[in-house]
C-alpha cells in the first residue's frame, strides 16, 4: 500500500509539472499574440515607458521572449517554477500575494465543498437505492426523469433563477416574519455574509450539489442493480436472511465503492461549478476570487489561482485513488 | 427461410428511438431552434439592431403587436434578439463539439491501434488536460485574449471561445474511443482483414471505427448542451461572445440586472430558450445512451 501511494504521488508530481508547462505555454503564446498584459494595470491610463517597464519587471514580463511569437520562454518558466517551489504564486494587480488571498478565501470554498459533498452523497445514495430497489416501477421512472431534468439545469441557470427570482421576495418575507438576524432570513440572503459563513453558504452549496448529483444517482443505481443480480445476494437470500438485511449489508454497502470514484470524476466539474456559484453569490472563496479577477482582467491573479486549483485537483485525484484501493480489496496495488 | 436483414447497433438504436414520445418532442424542439439559428428571417422581420431608446423595457405585448416579447433596456425588440441570438450560441456549440469529436476520435483510434509511444503520449496529454477544468482554462485564456480584435462576423465573434473550448473538450471522446478500439481490435474479423492484406488506414476506418463509435455518439448531445451552458457563463463574465453580437448568454447577462427592477422577462425569456434547448439535448443524450447500451436500460 505504501509503495502504491508513493508511486501515485510521483506520477502526480509529473502530471502537475506538465500541467504547469501547458499553462505556461498557453499564457506565453497568448501574451505574445495579444500584447502586454501589464497594460491592464493602468486601466484607461496611457503609461509612460518607464512606468510600463517598472510594472513589467514586477510581474516578470520584462523578458524579451514575450515579444517573439513562438518562443517558448523557457527562462521565465524556470524562474516561475522556482518561485512556486518557494511558495510564491505571484501577486495581484494591487500587489497582494496570491497565496495570501487564497489562504484567506480557502475556508469559504471548503465550507461550500462540505455542503456540496454531503448533498451529493445523500441524494445519490437515497435516490439511487430507491430507483434500484423498485426498478421499472413509477419510483424508478420518476427518479430517472428527475436526473434528466437536473442535468438540463446547469448550475449557472439554477443560481441565476435562485438569486434574481427566488431570494429577493423570500428574503424579504423571512426578514419581516422572523427578523433580519433569524436563520431563515440568513439562509435566503441574496449574497454571502462573512459574519454568518455557514448559513449563507448552505443553499448555494445545496444547489451546486443538486446540479452534480445526477451522475451519483445513475452510478449508485447501476451498481446496485448489478449487486441485486449477483451471486452473493442470491446466496444471502437463500440462507434465509431477511430482505432488509440483504439490501443494507450486501447491496447498499457494496455500492459505496463506485461512489468514491464518482467524487473524483465529478470533482473538476464541481470546481468549475464552485467558481460560478461563488462568483454569482459573492462568496469570497477561491472561485469568487477567480471570478472577480477575470472580471477585472487581473491576469496574474487568474494564473495563480488556476495553478493552485490544478494542484488541488491532482491531490484530490490521488486521495480518491488511494481510498478506492483501500475500500476495494480486489484492487491490487502494483 | 428468408435471411434477416443485417442489423447494426445504429439501426437498432434508431429503431428503439424513433417511436419514443420524449425523443420526438426533443427532436422537434431542437429542429425548431436550429431552423431559428439558420433562418432568423422566418421568425421575425424586426432587426435586432433597430433600437429606440424611448421604447426601452416595454412589457411583453403578445403576438401581433409591434414588440411581442417587449423590449430590452436599450429599446431593442426582445423577440428579434432571441431569434438572432440563437445562431452564435448554437453555432459555437456545434463547432466545438464537431471539431473536438474529430480530434478525439482520431487520437483515440491512433493511440489504441498503434499502442507504444503514440499511446503513451496521447494518454499523458489527456491526463494533463483533464486536470484543468474546461471552464477555468477558458477563463484564463479568454481573459488573456480580451483585447484581441477578431472581426465582427458571426465566425469572428465565436472564434476565440470556440478555439479555447475545443482545446479542452476532446479528451472525453478520445478516452472512450481508445477504450472501445482496444476492446474491438483483437477480434477475429480484424485479424482476418489484416490477413487479407488490408492497410492500417483501411482497418482503422472500415473495421475499428464503426464498431468503436457507439458509446461516443451518446456523449454528443450532452456535450453540446454543456458548451451552450459554458457559453452563457463566459458571456456573463464578458469574455465569451462579444457585445456587438447577440447571444443568449449575453441577453441573460444583461437581463439579470433588471429582474429586481420589475422586468423579469428580460432574464426569463432568454433563460427559457437556453433551458429548453439544453433539456432537449439532454433528453436525446439520455435516450441515445439507453439505446446504445442495453445493459443500462430499465
Amino acid at each position: 500500500m505504501g509503495r502504491y501511494i508513493l508511486r501515485r504521488v510521483l506520477q502526480a508530481v509529473g502530471t502537475l509539472f506538465l500541467v504547469m508547462v501547458v499553462l505556461h505555454l498557453l499564457t506565453t503564446f497568448a501574451i505574445q499574440l495579444n500584447g502586454n498584459p501589464a497594460l491592464a494595470f493602468f486601466g484607461e491610463h496611457e503609461p509612460s515607458a518607464s512606468q510600463l517597464a517598472a510594472v513589467e519587471k514586477r510581474y516578470g514580463l520584462d523578458d524579451p521572449c514575450y515579444d517573439q511569437v513562438g518562443n517558448p520562454c523557457a527562462g521565465p518558466f524556470v524562474d516561475r517554477l522556482v518561485a512556486y517551489a518557494q511558495g510564491d504564486f505571484g501577486t495581484n494587480l494591487r500587489g497582494r500575494a496570491v497565496t495570501e488571498i487564497v489562504a484567506q478565501s480557502a475556508p469559504h470554498t471548503l465550507r461550500l465543498f462540505v455542503v456540496v459533498t454531503f448533498t451529493w452523497l445523500t441524494i445519490g445514495m437515497v435516490l439511487g437505492s430507491v430507483a434500484a430497489r423498485w426498478r421499472g416501477r413509477p419510483a424508478d421512472h420518476g427518479i430517472r426523469f428527475t436526473t434528466v431534468l437536473v442535468d438540463a439545469l446547469p448550475v449557472f441557470v439554477l443560481l441565476l433563477l435562485y438569486k434574481f427570482v427566488v431570494t429577493v421576495p423570500v428574503h424579504q418575507w423571512a426578514r419581516s416574519e422572523f427578523g433580519s438576524e433569524s436563520w431563515p432570513a440568513l439562509w435566503f440572503r441574496p449574497s454571502f455574509d462573512a459574519d454568518h459563513p455557514w448559513a449563507t453558504v448552505l443553499i448555494p452549496g445545496i444547489l451546486l450539489g443538486v446540479s452534480g448529483s445526477a451522475a451519483f444517482v445513475r452510478l449508485v443505481r447501476a451498481s446496485q442493480l448489478e449487486s441485486y443480480s449477483g451471486e452473493h445476494v442470491r446466496t444471502a437470500r437463500s440462507k434465509g436472511l431477511p430482505e432488509r438485511y440483504v439490501v443494507l449489508h450486501h447491496v447498499v454497502r457494496n455500492s459505496s465503492i463506485p461512489v468514491v470514484t464518482a467524487v473524483g470524476l465529478v470533482f473538476t466539474e464541481a470546481l468549475a461549478g464552485a467558481v460560478v456559484t461563488e462568483g454569482l453569490m459573492n462568496i469570497n472563496g477561491m472561485g469568487g476570487v477567480l471570478w472577480g479577477a477575470v472580471k477585472g482582467s487581473d491576469v496574474s491573479l487568474v494564473l495563480g489561482v488556476v495553478t493552485l486549483l490544478a494542484v488541488v485537483t491532482v491531490v484530490v485525484m490521488i486521495v480518491v485513488d488511494v481510498l478506492y484501493a483501500a475500500l476495494d480489496p480486489r484492487i491490487r496495488y502494483e | 427461410m428468408s435471411e434477416a436483414p443485417a442489423r447494426t447497433l445504429m439501426s437498432d438504436a434508431w429503431r428503439s428511438l424513433r417511436f419514443r414520445p420524449d425523443v420526438i418532442v426533443a427532436a422537434v424542439v431542437l429542429v425548431f431552434f436550429l431552423v431559428m439559428a439558420a433562418f432568423p428571417g422566418l421568425f421575425t422581420s424586426t432587426s435586432p439592431r433597430r433600437c429606440v431608446i424611448g421604447d426601452s423595457r416595454l412589457a411583453p405585448q403578445g403576438f401581433g403587436a409591434e414588440h411581442p416579447f417587449g423590449t430590452d433596456s436599450f429599446g431593442c425588440d426582445l423577440l428579434a434578439q432571441l431569434v438572432h441570438g440563437a445562431r452564435p450560441s448554437l453555432l459555437l456549440a456545434f463547432v466545438v463539439v464537431g471539431i473536438a469529436l474529430v480530434i478525439g476520435i482520431t487520437l483515440g483510434v491512433l493511440a489504441a491501434y498503434y499502442l507504444g509511444w503514440v499511446d503513451k503520449l496521447v494518454t499523458r496529454v489527456i491526463e494533463v488536460l483533464l486536470v484543468i477544468p474546461l471552464l477555468l482554462a477558458a477563463m484564463l485564456l479568454l481573459s488573456l485574449f480580451q483585447g484581441v480584435d477578431v472581426g465582427s462576423g458571426t465566425l469572428g465573434t465565436i472564434l476565440l471561445p470556440a478555439l479555447v473550448l475545443t482545446m479542452f473538450a476532446w479528451m472525453g471522446y478520445a478516452r472512450y474511443v481508445r477504450a472501445s478500439v482496444l476492446e474491438v481490435k483483437n477480434h477475429d474479423f480484424v485479424t482476418a482483414a489484416r490477413a487479407l492484406g488490408a492497410s492500417d488506414l483501411r482497418i482503422m476506418t472500415r473495421h475499428l471505427l464503426p464498431n468503436a463509435i457507439g458509446p461516443v455518439t451518446a456523449l454528443v448531445p450532452t456535450s453540446i448542451a454543456g458548451v451552450i451552458g459554458a457559453e452563457a457563463v463566459l458571456s456573463f463574465l464578458g469574455i465569451g461572445v462579444r457585445p456587438p453580437a447577440i447571444s443568449w448568454g449575453l441577453m441573460i447577462s444583461n437581463g439579470s440586472e433588471w429582474v429586481t427592477g420589475g422586468h423579469p422577462h428580460l432574464l426569463l425569456y432568454p433563460l427559457a430558450c437556453l433551458v429548453v434547448t439544453v433539456l432537449a439535448l439532454v433528453v436525446l443524450g439520455d435516450a441515445l445512451r439507453d439505446a446504445l447500451d442495453p445493459r443500462l436500460a430499465a
